[in-house]
Order: C-alpha cells, then sequence, then structure tokens
C-alpha cells in the first residue's frame, strides 16, 4: 500500500466527506458543543481519540474474531455468519473507549473533564465514532488495519475541524442581532449549511 | 383510570406537537439531515426508528424494577442496538434498494440519542401503559418532522415525491419535463440539509412563541 493512497484515504475523509458536514455524523455535539472554540478543540481532540481507537479495535473484531470464529463454526464460505454481532460488539468497545477516556481527563486535565460535563458521557451515543467504524467496515479502501486506521484519524481530525470552525464562528455571531425565532438552533443550522456549501467546494479532490 | 388514559393521551400528543424530537428538542438530529433528501428514504427511517423506540421503551419498561442504576445506560444501549439489528435484517430482506440508500443510517439508530432520551426520562420510571404511549408519540413526532423536511427537499431538488411500496418505490407526484432546469440540486446535497432544517427551527420557534403569546393573552 502506497504512501499516496492513505494521504488520499486522509484527505477524502477529512475534508471531502467530512464527516459532519458533507456525512452529518455527530450533529449532536456539533450544535451542542461549539459555544467557545478551546472546548469545541478539546472535544475534537477526545472524539479524534476515541474514534481512532475504536476504529482499530472494531477492525480487529471483525476481522480477528467474529470473521474467523464464524468461517471455523460454519465452514469458510459462511464467514459473515456471526455479522449480527457487530452492532452490539461496536457499541461495546466505543462505550468502554469513552470510559477510558473519561477517568484519562478526570484524572490529568480535572477543568476540561467539569467543563464537558455531560458531553463527555455522550460521546458514547455520538454517531461520528459509530458512524466511522460502520464505515470502516462497509468500504473498500479500508480492509487493511493501516487504511483503517488513517481513516478513523482522518474522520476525527475532520471533526476537530469542522467543530473548531463552527465555534470560531458562533464566537462572532454572539455579538450579531439575530431574528428571535433563529436564535440557538436556527442560525447555527443555516451557518452549518453555508459552512457544508465551502466544504463541498473540495468534492473532486482526490478520487 | 379514566385519568391515567388521559395522561397516556397527552404524553402521546406531546411527543407530536409540544416536544417534537427534532423540532422542538433538536434530538437525533444525524438521521434528519442525512435521510431527508427524498420522502421514501425519511418515511422508512421514520418507521425504523418507532419500531426501535416503541420496542426499547416496552423492554426497558418491564425490566425497570431489575435495572441497577449504575449499568442502566448499558441495558438500554445493548436493547436499543438488538431491536436495531432486527430492523436492519428485516429492511435489508423486504425493502433492500431503500436499505442501500439508507446505508449506515440505519445501524446508526443505535447512537440515536432521541431514542436513549426517552428510556431515561419515561421507560425506567413509568408503567408499560405510558411507555408505550410516549414512545408511540415520539416515533411519530420523528416521523413527521423526516416527512416535512423530506416533502420539502425532495419537491425542490428532484422535484419529485415518491412513497416507499414494498420492495419499490411508487412516484406519487412529478414535476414535468419542462421544469428540469428549475431543480435546485443543492437541496438534495448535504447543504441543502443544514439549511432547511435551519428555516424549520426557525419557523417552529416562531409558531409556538406565537402560540405562547395568544395563550398568555
Amino acid at each position: 500500500m502506497s504512501i499516496g493512497a492513505l494521504i488520499g484515504i486522509f484527505l477524502g475523509v477529512a475534508l471531502v466527506n467530512n464527516l459532519v458536514l458533507a456525512g452529518f455524523l455527530g450533529i449532536c455535539p456539533f450544535l451542542g458543543v461549539s459555544r467557545k472554540v478551546d472546548m469545541a478543540f478539546g472535544m475534537g481532540c477526545a472524539v479524534t481519540f476515541v474514534i481512532t481507537v475504536s476504529g482499530v479495535v472494531t477492525w480487529l473484531i471483525v476481522h480477528g474474531l467474529l470473521a474467523p470464529i464464524g468461517s471455523a463454526i460454519f465452514g469458510p464460505e459462511h464467514a459473515g455468519a456471526l455479522f449480527f454481532l457487530k452492532y452490539v460488539a461496536f457499541i461495546m468497545v466505543i462505550a468502554s473507549m469513552v470510559q477510558l477516556v473519561e477517568m484519562y481527563l478526570r484524572k490529568f486535565f480535572p477543568p476540561l473533564y467539569t467543563a464537558f460535563g455531560v458531553f463527555l458521557p455522550l460521546i458514547t451515543t455520538n454517531c461520528a465514532i459509530l458512524g466511522t467504524c460502520l464505515y470502516i467496515d462497509m468500504k473498500p479502501e479500508t480492509q487493511y488495519l493501516l487504511n483503517a486506521a488513517v481513516y478513523a484519524f482522518g474522520g476525527g481530525i475532520g471533526f476537530t475541524l469542522a467543530i473548531t470552525i463552527m465555534a470560531g464562528i458562533r464566537e462572532h455571531i454572539r455579538f450579531s442581532d439575530v431574528p428571535k425565532a433563529f436564535q440557538g438552533a436556527g442560525i447555527t443550522l443555516l451557518v452549518a449549511g453555508i459552512l457544508a456549501l465551502a466544504f463541498s467546494g473540495f468534492a473532486g479532490i482526490g478520487k | 383510570m379514566a385519568d391515567e388514559n388521559g395522561s397516556n393521551l397527552r404524553q402521546f400528543r406531546e411527543g407530536i406537537l409540544d416536544n417534537n424530537p427534532v423540532l422542538v428538542q433538536l434530538l437525533g438530529m444525524c438521521p434528519v439531515l442525512a435521510v431527508t433528501n427524498s420522502l421514501e428514504n425519511a418515511l422508512v427511517m421514520g418507521a425504523a426508528a418507532t419500531f426501535v423506540v416503541v420496542m426499547s421503551n416496552l423492554i426497558t419498561s418491564l425490566l425497570r424494577h431489575l435495572i441497577k442504576p449504575h449499568v442502566r445506560i448499558l441495558i438500554f444501549t445493548l436493547t436499543i442496538a438488538t431491536f436495531v439489528t432486527i430492523a436492519d435484517m428485516a429492511l435489508k430482506a423486504y425493502m433492500f434498494e431503500v436499505s442501500k440508500k439508507l446505508g449506515a443510517f440505519v445501524p446508526l439508530i443505535i447512537v440515536n440519542c432521541m431514542i436513549i432520551c426517552r428510556a431515561e426520562v419515561v421507560a425506567i420510571k413509568n408503567g408499560v401503559g405510558r411507555s408505550l404511549a410516549d414512545a408511540f408519540g415520539i416515533g411519530i413526532g420523528f416521523t413527521v418532522a423526516l416527512a416535512i423536511l423530506g416533502v420539502i427537499r425532495e419537491l425542490m431538488g428532484s422535484g419529485t415525491l415518491t412513497l416507499p411500496w414494498g420492495a419499490q418505490s411508487w412516484v406519487l407526484f412529478q414535476l414535468s419535463e419542462g421544469f428540469e432546469p428549475h431543480k435546485w440540486i443543492v437541496m438534495v446535497l448535504p447543504p441543502g440539509a443544514f439549511l432547511t432544517l435551519g428555516v424549520v427551527v426557525g419557523i417552529t420557534n416562531q409558531i409556538r412563541a406565537r402560540r405562547k403569546q395568544g395563550g398568555a393573552a
């Protein structure tokens, strides 16, 4: 596997098919934790870590556990027989990874831990993470472990990029005169729409 | 008993109107944005999510005396994951085309915060009747919100309206040939989703503020 292909995967998932702005994954934290730049960036880093580790571990579970055991029990032509366990296995991996990050932050970065509040355990239900694991499982280009790791890491970087840009814009919106009905979620979604429009300019790179 | 029924009905109606998961609570936004590029996808997604929320509320409510508080989130997630797997298999078996279009968003129902929120807020504390009423209300409210977005986006973006009909889709409405150049393709692309939802949420806020004002006066 050439390094060029890996860079292609990375740019593809971080910019062209940005998780948030083109793939609609992780909208809840994108709207919820994007009020301040430093918090948004911290959230992005936490998500990037969880995404990378979960992407690798779920790849290992599918290719190292479910497929071999399935083919051992039901014969090689039915290697996918245990794949119905995928979703349950994925969500268990993600939940335990989030637990790990939570313990780590509470011990070493207490201010960040209190700032995140309820959004930290909610990373478990962040669809960006489960979504990336599912895409890694579906796409042909991530059939090797290294590609899967690069894909997951790129997804996390793309998420961090989107949420940080959003937070930067929202810090300015606070001082502008938004119609009452559109304050809060309304204007945030409209801004996200314009951002998505900007990101669609990346379409055509790679591929 | 009559009072019980009344409150169940209210719980049901609240999920659709005052407490709509998408337009008011802003929960479970990912599928709302992703699958509403056609009415067909929106309705199938709504039906799948309704099935999952009903079953998860039912099971959680039945088990509510057995679930220990510190493992409840794990139990919720596993319950939801089980029913999502069932829904995913059923869609793949009976509506393969639509399930291909929905892609990863069917398994992503597992992490839809709307469903886990209903288990946490209602089903763990209330009886089966009330939990089911709540689940149906929330599920239908979710489907209605998806359908609103689906109609707007499909009509403006591709000039058609399609309904799910067994294994294939049924075209309800199609703009005539001359309108082809007037299609607003951005509406079926990601930016259109954000813009449409932003406008719809704004309109909903306006209507709610108006109604509150009217009620107070």
